[in-house]
């Protein structure tokens, strides 16, 4: 009989779980105007799951109007080698300027506190064979990058740091200044936009061969970049980046979905194809529902997508066979895509 | 001291059939009810127990081998002295031998409480392992305070082949490994090959979308679950030398003509290779270790379950497979000689009538 006995959980040393579980809060220090520097630990004090270069940490922040959970991520300032602690910086975003009161919320945590997290997860994570990296900062968008350059001092690699900042906002400006007197790693402080775009197209016209690029910063940044290394002649393949929010999309057309048991659902324009699968009680897994974490994909058997994340390759949207449901829609008005839920 | 896991879930399982040892421990490639094989993504969650017709296995992600442990880690450190070439590894590969090496060796001190211990500070890290004697402080990442590379450090404490996977350009790559007991394949010749050029050989495997298949289960492999396959052939070699890589055909190659020629079918041996796909969390690196057990016709011969299913598993083949796997010319004598009633033994004899 090869009759099944026994499950047991997949990994037996506790520093592997990547699932919903509480941790404490140890320290809370400003870092610049209006950033917040949290230190979390395991309240049983095991050690934490190593994670990769660039990974970010899923918080819940707390619960919106409909009593849903609200979950914000924050990128892991540490190298990631067997870690005691998870560090993330955190710039509050006031309500006028679009925030919806997750990072006012990480504000107010204080030492002892318990948080909800998940993962880490990692989708900003640097090629093993790079041999030289070029990693470009701008704002708050300096701590996957710390996290890179901490990686890079760690295991003797060698890197060049570009970090674009306002005056008195340049969280970690320290840490980075102290992990440039290392043999292999150079800083480049820049103040201003136009500074930075100009020495942004500097520094990419003059890596080495097999250089890796990586880039986190507000939206305009990240297109300036991508811009100035398709000047250089940069392969897309060595350009990397993460962005921490999505534009602003447009509502979008009528279209329906017609699910794996042969039901139709119309989703009309400013309604996304994920929110209209949870209220006819489909469960999609879904996060940042801004097509940039990856998490409510979904398998497509027919129609023609109109892709609106910033998660999929070219080449997995030429294949056409999966879609990201909070953003992509059907591609022209009335159209109807085949979804495998 | 004991070299069995500690596994406090674990139901007592009385075997059913009373063997000892190495033939209870088997991890018998085949589910009860199968009668023909076929190439297929055949993963299952890891440390699931199986009861097998002779005991069972499973329930930890190493098998020390019990009893074997000392003689296959012996085998294991000579082939590794004598041959550097058993370890490659492509650039950029450090950090993920690292997480390797500290994954298993947590799992290890838990899995095996009474022979192995790992303490850590920080990343200081001091491990024993009173089996082989070993008591190592090292820092994690410092590759100084090892006497070998971590990956080497590893495989020389446990009897897994050691395989990493990596994606490189939208491909997985097998670009790290420490390999000594490969079934006629080389880790010089393979490392940094995408899986694809990998099974080219398979006779199959890609033409039927299997390798894609696996290609995107690997490259799908959550962070929080272990997967493990089990893989079987006949062994290029007629005894239990775990070792027939192409590095050492001079030493098997003339192994089974001269077994085909005696007819000796006894020694011809079942090879079964039990693999764990572990997502790394440090580097992403996948794993795709392998733990080769060997078992004899002789052996196999003593189970009437096995016996009969083997024999038809193998003549069953088609014949690109069997041919892949080397046994097209000579199974059906061998598996003749393998469901022979032998009458001898009575208890045998009756269960052949009963077959019959
Ligand atoms: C991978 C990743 C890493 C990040 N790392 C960091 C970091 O290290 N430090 C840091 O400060 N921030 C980081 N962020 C941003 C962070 O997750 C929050 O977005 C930020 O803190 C603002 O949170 P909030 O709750 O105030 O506003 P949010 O809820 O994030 O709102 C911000 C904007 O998104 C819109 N929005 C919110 N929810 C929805 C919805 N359901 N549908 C449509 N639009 C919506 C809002 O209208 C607003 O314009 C990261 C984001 C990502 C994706
Ligand atoms: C789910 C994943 C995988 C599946 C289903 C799979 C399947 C197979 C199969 C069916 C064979 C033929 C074995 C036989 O008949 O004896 C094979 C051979 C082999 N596999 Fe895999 N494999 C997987 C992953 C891998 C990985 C990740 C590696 C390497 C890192 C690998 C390396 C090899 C090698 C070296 C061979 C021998 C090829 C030869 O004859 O030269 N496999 N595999
Ligand atoms: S929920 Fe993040 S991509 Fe859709």
């Amino acid at each position: 009989m090869s009759a099944t006995l026994e499950r047991y959980p997949a990994h037996l040393h506790p520093g592997y779980r990547t699932q919903a579980r509480a941790l404490r809060v140890a320290a809370v220090a400003p870092v610049a105007e209006d950033v917040v520097h949290v230190t979390l630990v395991d309240p049983a004090g095991v050690p934490l799951t190593p994670y990769e270069p660039g990974a970010h940490l899923v918080l819940t922040v707390g619960t919106d109007a409909a009593g849903e959970k609200q979950r914000n991520a924050y990128s892991l300032t540490g190298d990631g080698v067997v870690p005691r602690t998870y560090e993330i910086s955190v710039l509050l975003q006031r309500p006028e300027d679009g925030g919806a009161g997750g990072s006012a919320r990480v504000h107010a945590l204080a030492v002892g506190d318990l948080v909800e997290v998940e993962g880490p997860r990692s989708s900003f994570a640097p090629r093993h064979d790079q041999r030289h990296t070029l990693l470009v900062a701008a704002g708050i968008g300096v701590t996957p990058v710390l996290s890179h350059a901490r990686a890079v001092a760690r295991w003797g690699g060698s890197a060049e740091i570009l970090y674009s900042y306002r005056p008195g906002r340049g969280a970690h400006l320290e840490e980075l200044r102290a992990l440039a007197e290392q043999p292999g790693i150079t800083l480049h402080e820049v103040v201003g936009r136009e500074a930075s775009a100009a020495l942004l197209a500097e520094r990419l016209a003059d890596q080495p061969l097999g250089t890796h690029a990586y880039a986190c910063g507000p939206p305009s940044f990240l297109e300036a970049y991508e811009a100035a290394a398709e000047r250089a002649c940069w392969p897309a393949s060595r350009v990397h980046l993460e962005r921490f929010a999505a534009p602003e999309l447009d509502p979008g057309v009528l279209f329906s979905a017609v699910l794996a048991d042969g039901t139709s659902l119309e989703v009309p324009p400013g309604t996304s194809l994920l929110e209209a699968l949870l209220a006819a009680g489909r469960p999609v897994p879904n996060l940042c529902r801004q097509g940039v974490c990856g998490e409510c994909v979904v398998p497509v058997r027919s129609g023609e997508v109109e892709h609106r994340d910033l998660v999929l390759s070219d080449a997995e949207r030429e294949a056409g066979d999966v879609l990201l449901s909070c953003v992509s829609r059907a591609a022209c008005e009335g159209g109807v895509i085949e979804v495998e839920v | 001291m004991t070299l069995a896991p500690e596994n406090p879930l674990a139901p007592e399982t009385p075997a059913a059939f009373p063997v000892r040892g190495h033939t209870a421990r088997l991890p018998w490639p085949f589910p009860d009810d199968l009668e023909a094989f076929r190439y297929s993504v055949n993963v299952e969650p890891a440390r699931l127990v199986r009861q097998t017709a002779a005991g069972s296995w499973g329930g930890t992600i190493v098998d020390l081998g019990g009893e074997e442990y000392g003689a296959i880690m012996a085998d294991r450190r000579r082939i590794l002295d004598a041959d550097p070439h058993r370890v490659r590894l492509m650039p950029g590969m450090g950090p993920a031998c690292w997480d390797l090496l500290v994954y298993y060796l947590r799992d290890l001190a838990i899995s095996y409480p009474h022979v192995m211990e790992l303490s850590e500070h920080g990343d200081v890290f001091h491990w024993r392992n009173h089996a082989l004697g070993t008591d190592q402080r090292f820092v994690v990442g410092d590759a100084s305070t090892l006497p070998y590379d971590p990956m080497t450090f590893l495989g020389r404490e446990i009897p897994d082949d050691l395989l990493l996977v990596k994606e490189r350009d939208g491909h997985l790559c097998f670009d790290a490994g420490l390999v000594t007991f490969a079934a006629a394949w080389s880790v010089s010749f393979d490392v940094g090959m995408t899986m694809t050029e990998i099974h080219n050989p398979v006779p199959r495997l890609t033409r039927e979308g299997v390798t894609s298949r696996a290609e995107q289960f690997l490259r799908r492999l959550p962070a929080d679950q272990v997967y493990r396959r089990v893989n079987w052939t006949l062994s290029a070699s007629g005894s239990r030398k775990l070792d027939v890589s192409l590095e050492e055909l001079p030493e098997w190659g003339t192994d089974i003509p001269a077994l085909v020629r005696d007819e000796d079918w006894a020694r011809l041996q079942l090879r079964i290779e039990v693999e764990h796909f572990i997502r790394l969390p440090m580097t992403g690196a996948v794993t795709f270790n392998i733990r080769t057990h060997m078992t004899s016709l002789e052996e196999i011969r003593q189970i009437p379950a096995w016996r009969r299913q083997l024999a038809q598993v193998v003549l069953e083949l088609p014949e690109d497979l069997a041919a892949y796997k080397g046994f097209l010319d000579y199974r059906e004598p061998a598996m003749a000689w393998l469901t022979a009633p032998d009458r001898t033994d009575p208890d045998r004899t009756a269960s052949e009538k009963e077959l019959a």
